[in-house]
């Protein structure tokens, strides 16, 4: 069987960990998706900004709807596993949840090795627990 | 389906194909900014960084700012490498004092990025009350045409919003000038500010935009963000247009524009 990595718009670079979260044989694909974006607010500027992004990277570009775009390409190939990038933004994460395939979401690398403090409300309350980490390399202790 | 293109003559055929992958794009959006995406390009403004001169001049509109955060909005360089490259500025076993406030500021990045996780429905709703003396009900809900074309009554504004449209970038101190101006000044819904950047900006991000927009708006901080001319020439000048005959909407002291812009007192 093979995985289907989705690239979505804020994970766009090679050296991603989702590039290397599957030992099986993957397509990546990015999704041109207008409506998209168009819920994003995004104008000209950010789209060709995006696009320019894209020539550099090994993913294939398709164009339409995501959700109906991803599970066409999922039948096609016969993948049951989709990869993501995890995402806070609840578009992308509803999307993930539509589809009807296995996803797994993948991390990006951390800033802090932290978990998330409960109730965050004010930068200098996550600063205080964040600042001896934020000055290690990678992070971490 | 058809897999799209990634060979093109030159940029303007390449903006012929965006633009025909966007048929919700308006025909009246036309401009692309200077700044070119993907890594090669960031990589490039990476090796440019000056994270300790960015520490004592990064308010000023020509101080050492990094341009990284199209990049890093897009996860074209992630905040950890930039972090790492940040780090060698200092030699290894000194302070690290001199490039905190670099490091800080991509903090504020994950910062925003653990609040939108925790919570989604922050980003285009009031989190708390407006400070002003004002109800969400006393704001307008669309942005005003004279700021949409840049044709306000203050120059330095005018100045703001033409860079934000034309090159899809503002620096930090000129965001917070300009949200601070459509909010308080003009009493406009910060929602409606927030979509005007969202639409402009190549960094734009629903935490960090919006969030921020409620920090100045103070519906996610203690009190309401406003500044005065004198602020402005400080840090503006000479990149904006600061004379106080083009800009008096923005002129008098603390107090004054208070009583002015908050005339039933600020809240705290």
């Amino acid at each position: 069987m093979s995985d289907l990595i989705w690239l979505h718009e804020e994970a766009l670079r090679a050296s991603h960990p989702l590039f290397s979260a599957s030992s099986a044989p993957t397509q990546s694909v990015f999704i041109w998706d207008d409506a998209y974006m168009e819920a994003m607010g995004y104008g000209l500027k950010r789209r060709v900004f995006l696009y320019e992004t894209l020539l550099e990277l090994p993913v294939d570009i398709y164009a339409g709807d995501t959700i109906e775009t991803l599970k066409a390409l999922a039948e096609t190939s016969h993948t049951s596993r989709l990869l993501a990038a995890t995402t806070p933004n609840p578009r992308l994460n509803d999307i993930m949840g539509a589809l009807p395939l296995e996803v797994t979401r993948v991390a990006e690398d951390a800033f802090v090795e932290m978990p998330n403090p409960e109730g965050l409300r004010r930068f200098f309350k996550y600063w205080n627990k964040a600042k001896k980490l934020a000055f290690q390399p990678n992070g971490t202790r | 389906m058809e897999n799209q293109p990634k060979d093109f003559a030159d940029r303007d055929a390449l903006l012929a194909h965006v633009r025909a992958l966007s048929p919700s794009l308006s025909p009246k959006d036309v401009q692309v900014s200077d700044t070119v995406g993907g890594r090669q390009a960031g990589e490039k403004r990476l090796a440019k960084i000056d994270p300790i001169a960015y520490g004592h001049s990064r308010n000023y509109l020509g101080g050492a700012v990094s341009y990284l955060s199209p990049y890093i909005r897009h996860g074209i360089l992630s905040l950890n490498e930039v972090r790492n490259l940040a780090l060698k500025a200092v030699p290894q076993g000194e302070a690290i004092k001199p490039i905190e406030k670099f490091i800080q500021e991509l903090a504020w990045r994950d910062f925003w990025q653990r609040v939108y996780q925790q919570n989604p429905d922050w980003i285009w709703h009031d989190v708390e009350d407006y400070k002003t003396g004002f109800t969400p009900d006393d704001y307008s809900d669309t942005l005003p045409d004279d700021i949409q074309t840049a044709q306000t009554d203050c120059a330095a504004i005018n100045y703001f919003i033409t860079t934000l449209q034309t090159t899809g970038y503002l620096h930090n101190h000129a965001r917070m000038y300009l949200a601070a101006y459509i909010v308080h000044w003009r009493r406009v819904k910060w929602q409606a500010g927030a979509r005007f950047f969202l639409a402009h900006l190549l960094d734009g991000d629903p935490a960090s935009n919006n969030l921020s927009f409620q920090w100045v708006a103070s519906t996610f901080s203690n009190k309401p963000y406003f500044f005065n001319l004198e602020n402005l020439q400080k840090f503006a000048h000479p990149q904006a247009p600061c004379e106080e005959a083009d800009n008096q909407a923005l002129a008098g002291s603390y107090d004054q524009l208070a009583a002015r812009l908050f005339p039933y007192g600020v809240s705290l």
